[in-house]
């Protein structure tokens, strides 16, 4: 072995060391290492808002779609139009909901027990929107009975089609 | 409100709203079930399925998730619902991002659905319309075919009308194809020609059948100019080499340079009915030949009578002059010559018979007559010929008479013959028309043609000077007319069997029936 290639032969055994260093330390410190993409806290609240924003674009497309290139029409279709409009409204408001609550500590919620905890005052127009906002049930459950009533409409009008012995439906 | 505002109705509505909220999921989804079993190919009903099921899986992660948040932080424990909250709004993301897919999902299957069944119903479109003109197809086909089936019937009925016109026309009816050859011809045309083979005459030239040359050059020069011919009178030639007389009316059929390539005819009979028509007009002639005869007889006759008296006078007067006596002679010989002519001529003309008519036997006439002139052709060495039809029924005729006419004939024969030869005598009955026919044949030197039409002109004669006045077949025409009946001459004879019999000419004598139920046996 000459001079020259047993001093290569070192230097090579020197570069992998440094990459098992390397990889050792991130194991025991993972923040320093910038390669790892970190999942935080408000990930999970970006992610949900994302998906309400995605829920109600998908409501939009479907809203636009009945509107401009019809599949059906009737009763049903118009039960299912609203059930979609109370849909997407629920989802600007839990949205809203969802956003106003981030501003909102532990502290604005007093009063001790959860059955007698207020939402603490000077109630500002952020607050009273919160506050409202958060009867999203009161959109969401309309939503889910004009669904089921567009439902029981289509299942008629499915029921008579079959009877008539007409063409499939839509 | 610097108070604060109560949670407890947020908590309420939220706690109840789930509750609701996981109900009305369930029975969503169970609908939406329902509407896929009734019917499972439709893709909105599978859309709203699935978007059910989502919104079901929203619902409980949703609602559980609240209605836990009371229990929990209600029984102390709000460290658990921190533990769970993440997952239940983590699966509510989930259940959202569901949502969207399925949206977005549903609007794609949708659209390629839509145009597959957009495609399909094309498809079935113009499967119907295929159908349809399959349908037209099949009715036209049909319609073609009852059409073809009908023509085709028809076309049957006419060629059976159109070949049993051609083939049982007594008339002749022939084709001639481009270069003139008989291409086709009817049975009729092969009886009238004496032909049995068809072959015979199928390929023969036209011109060939022709009897004159020139008859079938203004035939062809007129068919060929104006298309068509239409009562040609022309001699068609038959097997045996007699004469055919024909009425033709023909049609050309020209090719697309008006060349002459087919040409179709029919042709009439016109023999029998020249000949009636022949005699009619001899008839006639006859009668007037007749009616003048009477009328010159009539006035020579008074005349010649007072002649002959004051000649007869002379010679009583002139007895002793000899010279004068004998030139008195001959006035008076010469006179009673001409009497006897005068005589002929008015038994020539006479139209009403005069001696006893009684019922006769013909053979037995005939005999009668050979039973005086046989011998004398038995001395020419002329033999004759007896076919006498047996039962022939009396006729009234007048018996003198008739001699003289058998006589006559048979004299003419012997001087046709003149000697070595064949005198044929024929009697038969023809019940059809009811007549008796005799027929006085020869085996002389025959009657040439010019001649013939005028045989029983008075005072026609072939005979030498002194051998004949010309009026023996005057006389023996005035005799048959006036009983009725017809005399006929031919030569060479119209029957075969008299010519296979050597005969050169044929006197036909018909005379009625006149109680033709008397048969001879009566007699």
């Amino acid at each position: 072995m000459s001079c020259g290639k047993a001093e290569s032969i070192r230097h090579g055994h020197g570069t992998r060391w440094a990459a098992a260093s390397a990889l050792a330390a991130a194991a025991v410190h993972p923040p320093t290492v910038l390669a790892v993409q970190v999942h935080g806290a408000p990930e999970g609240l970006y992610v949900h808002q994302m998906a309400h924003v995605l829920f109600a674009a998908a409501l939009l497309f479907l809203l636009y779609i009945l509107h401009y290139r019809p599949i059906g029409s009737g009763t049903a279709w118009r039960f299912f139009k609203l059930s979609i409009l109370f849909f997407l409204a629920w989802n600007i408001d839990a949205f809203v909901v969802h956003w106003l609550a981030l501003g909102l500590s532990e502290e604005y919620f007093v009063g001790g027990p959860l059955l007698a905890q207020r939402l603490a005052g000077p109630i500002d127009a952020e607050r009273l929107v919160y506050y409202l906002g958060r009867f999203d049930h009161l959109l969401c459950l309309p939503a889910m009975y004009f669904l089921i009533r567009s439902l029981d409409l289509f299942s008629r009008e499915a029921l008579d089609r079959r009877r008539e012995g007409k063409a499939q439906g839509p | 409100m610097t108070s604060g505002l109560p949670l407890l109705p947020v908590y309420l509505v939220d706690f109840f709203g789930s509750s609701l909220m996981i109900l009305l999921a369930i029975l969503a989804a169970v609908r939406a079930r329902r509407l896929t079993l009734l019917d499972p190919e439709s893709v909105l009903w599978s859309y709203l399925f699935w978007l059910s099921m989502a919104l079901v899986a929203f619902a409980l992660s949703r609602s559980i998730g609240h209605i836990l948040r009371f229990i929990l932080i209600l029984a102390g424990f709000p460290q658990v619902w921190r533990l769970l909250a993440p997952y239940s709004g983590g699966f509510n993301s989930l259940t959202f991002v569901a949502v969207a897919v399925l949206t977005f999902y549903f609007y794609n299957v949708h659209g390629v659905l839509e145009r597959i069944r957009q495609d399909a119903r094309k498809i079935s479109s113009a499967h119907a319309q295929l159908e349809a003109a399959h349908g037209d197809l099949r009715k036209l086909n049909q319609t073609l075919e009852e059409r073809v089936e009908a023509r085709t019937k028809e076309l049957a009925i006419s060629e059976e009308k159109f070949r049993r016109l051609f083939e049982g026309s007594k008339d002749m009816i022939f084709f001639s194809d481009s270069t003139a050859r008989v291409s086709d011809i009817n049975d009729g045309g092969l009886d009238l020609l004496g032909y049995e083979d068809r072959g015979a005459v199928v390929g023969v030239p036209l011109p060939t059948l022709f009897a004159e040359e020139e008859s079938w050059s203004r035939f062809y020069c007129e068919l060929n100019a104006t298309g068509h011919v239409k009562d040609f009178e022309a001699e068609f030639l038959r097997r045996d080499g007699s004469r055919l007389y024909l009425m033709m009316t023909a049609t050309a059929i020209f090719d697309e340079n008006r060349r002459l390539k087919a040409c179709q005819a029919i042709a009439k009979d016109m023999t029998r009915f020249r000949e009636v028509t022949a005699q009619l007009i001899r008839s006639e002639y006859m009668a007037s030949i007749g009616q003048l005869a009477a009328g010159v007889a009539h006035e020579i006759n008074t005349p010649l009578g007072i002649i002959l008296g004051y000649t007869q006078l002379l010679k009583e007067d002139f007895e002793g002059q000899h010279e004068v006596f004998e030139t008195l002679a001959i006035v008076e010989k010469q006179a009673r010559v001409c009497k006897r002519i005068v005589a002929d001529l008015l038994k020539f003309s006479r139209h009403s018979v005069e001696g006893a008519m009684g019922p006769a036997d013909i053979n037995g006439c005939l005999e009668e007559v050979l039973a005086v002139v046989e011998h004398t052709l038995n001395m020419d060495h002329i033999s004759v010929e007896r076919h006498f039809a047996q039962g022939l029924p009396s006729i009234v005729v007048d018996k003198e008479r008739l001699r003289q006419v058998f006589m006559n004939m048979i004299n003419n024969a012997h001087h046709a013959i003149g000697s070595e030869g064949t005198v044929g005598l024929w009697t038969r009955l023809d019940a059809h028309c009811r007549t008796v026919e005799i027929v006085i044949a020869d085996s002389g030197s025959g009657i040439p043609p010019e001649v013939i039409g005028r045989i029983f002109d008075p005072f026609f004669t072939t005979k030498g000077v002194d051998k004949g006045t010309g009026l023996g077949l005057s006389v023996s025409f005035g005799i048959i007319k006036d009983h009725g009946g017809q005399i006929d001459a031919y030569s060479p004879p119209r029957d075969p069997a008299l010519v296979a019999a050597g005969m050169r000419t044929a006197f036909v004598i018909t005379l009625p029936v006149e109680g033709g139920e008397q048969a001879a046996g009566d007699l």
